[in-house]
């Protein structure tokens, strides 16, 4: 058997996982996404082999999914980031019946059985209330990085509520609360604790049932992951790859297909 | 009788003086900048100079809009939603629907000859279709708030913005500047998004004429047109109406005014 690689462009990074033999991981990518997708999704492809210390010729088979998975034109394969995101956390985590993906620009909520295939799935896609974006721009009006805000919303003394769904107006929100004085890191950890009440209502509608993965680039946030925890009051599996699972599904599903390929 | 109408919106404070319910003595706005009750004392200095009125010779103050109960003084404060379609009425008779586009929130209403509010529908959730969406626009095109109607005019082919989510527009709109697509295509794309917004609130308490735009984005040349080809007829526009709001506040204020005036003694304050 073979190498095998799955790429997922989302719609704020590109994601590639180059899988061995064994279907472990050999080497990864992360990069932000611009204009040109095209471009994008080839330069995730070729970090990720050299991650790997492989050369393109090695990979044999490529899958692409994500929200820009019709602009890669050099997989064998696409597959609904869905899909992927299930097979992904499913492979890390054998007994998740619930995959939380909070992206970018949208977030998920998929039930899964245990062989990881989707049963079924809630998407917010309208709207950047509860996504990535939410945070990113929350951020900015408080002069974080993104990358910062989700430790420092754990060293809140008082949560500081914050009412507005749409971002443009917790944005204004959030200001307003800095003007009256309160502590960045109290409307910190309000602005988790808001999406993980809109994360949970998505849970919901497609019902929650343990265990739970959190996948999607805001699955590092460690304060994320707290605020979902303590609203879902049950653990959550996050993994440093949880931010791959979409590209690591899509290689699985690439594997497969070779395997059933093979087979007939 | 000189009555005061102030309107204390999310983005900006307006004034209005008004001689016997009737006529305009002065009008002003300012920003409200995170203290309108700050910049609500400013407007209302601003509307007794331009008016050559002493501040205790306006007989009677009505406030109204988001921070209307904020303002001590005032004698009397109606919702905006009143006070728009009375402001609305008032500068176009004939008016049957009043479209507010707001900093934050925008609204429709039915309104009686009168100006009294039949129906309403109002989306305060979300940025998408407020004027919020077109300041931030205006940022990040790098296009002066005041510019972005009369470059919108030029345009031939409107680039229609199919994200709902103002977050999520920007983004496309970005991709779209990155594609090259002409400015004035990008500016009209924006005001027709607007326009549905509106369009939808307006289908909601049913569309007759005439439609009177007030409100923030009345001085938007770009916005009327779009409103204008969105409904598909004619949209009255008025530079007062920028101030329908406080107007309305004014003109309510004296009503209450009179008839306060007119019941005995005792009774009614």
């Amino acid at each position: 058997m073979s190498v095998v690689a799955g790429v997922d462009i989302g719609s704020t990074t590109a994601k590639c996982v180059v899988l061995g033999e064994d279907s472990q991981v050999l080497g990864k990518s992360l990069s932000v996404v611009g204009v040109d997708i095209v471009k994008d999704a080839e330069r995730a492809l070729e970090a990720a082999i050299a991650d790997a210390h492989l050369s393109r010729s090695d990979v044999s088979f490529i899958t692409g999914t994500g929200y820009g998975r019709y602009k890669i034109y050099f997989g064998q394969l696409v597959v609904t980031e869905i899909s992927c995101h299930a097979r992904g956390a499913s492979f890390l985590f054998p007994g998740t019946r619930v995959v939380v993906d909070i992206g970018g620009q949208d977030t998920k909520a998929i039930r899964i059985n245990e062989k990881g295939e989707v049963v079924d799935f809630a998407m917010n896609d309208k709207c950047a209330a509860g996504t990535g974006r939410f945070l990113d721009v929350c951020a900015n009006a408080l002069g974080y990085d993104v990358g910062e805000i989700g430790a420092l919303s754990l060293q809140a003394r008082r949560a500081v509520k914050v009412t507005s769904t749409c971002t443009v107006f917790a944005e204004s929100e959030v200001t307003s609360y800095v003007s009256r004085g309160k502590d960045p890191k109290d409307i910190l950890a309000g602005l988790h604790a808001s999406i993980a009440n809109r994360t949970l209502s998505l849970m919901q509608r497609v019902g929650v049932e343990p265990e739970v993965t959190f996948t999607g680039g805001v699955s590092q946030n460690e304060g994320m992951v707290q605020a979902l925890r303590r609203r879902l009051g049950a653990p959550v599996n996050v993994s440093p790859l949880s931010q791959y699972l979409g590209a690591l599904g899509a290689a699985l599903h690439g594997r497969e297909r070779i395997v059933a390929g093979g087979a007939s | 009788m000189i009555t005061g109408g102030l309107d204390l919106g999310a983005g900006v404070v307006k004034g209005v003086l008004l001689e016997d319910g009737r006529r305009i003595l002065a009008t002003t706005s300012a920003p409200s900048r995170g203290v309108p009750v700050q910049v609500a004392r400013h407007v209302l200095e601003e509307l007794g100079e331009t008016a050559n009125i002493a501040p205790s010779d306006v007989d009677y103050l009505c406030t109204t809009g988001f921070g209307r109960y904020t303002i001590p003084e005032r004698n009397l404060q109606v919702s905006d939603f009143t006070s728009s379609a009375r402001g609305a009425v008032f500068l176009f008779p004939k008016t049957r629907l009043v479209v507010d586009v707001g900093t934050q929130a925008s609204r429709t209403m039915s309104v009686s000859p009168t100006g009294k509010v039949l129906k309403f529908k109002m989306n305060e959730k979300c940025a998408a279709g407020a004027g919020r969406f077109v300041e931030r626009c205006s940022k990040y095109l790098q296009v002066p708030l005041e510019e972005m109607g009369p470059k919108a005019l030029a345009s031939e082919h409107p680039k229609l913005i199919s994200s709902v989510c103002a977050v999520l527009a920007e983004t496309e709109i970005i991709n779209n500047v990155a594609e090259g697509v002409a400015l004035p295509d990008i500016l009209m794309g924006v005001f027709l998004s607007l326009s549905q917004r509106a369009f939808s609130l307006m289908r909601y308490v049913g569309i007759q004429p005439e439609v009177t735009l007030v409100g923030g984005l009345v001085r938007n040349v770009g916005m009327v047109k779009a409103l204008h080809d969105t409904v598909g007829m004619d949209v009255n526009v008025a530079p007062d109406a920028y101030y329908a709001a406080a107007l309305g506040a004014a003109i309510l204020g004296h009503s209450r005014a009179l008839k306060l005036a007119q019941a005995p003694q005792g009774i009614g304050g």
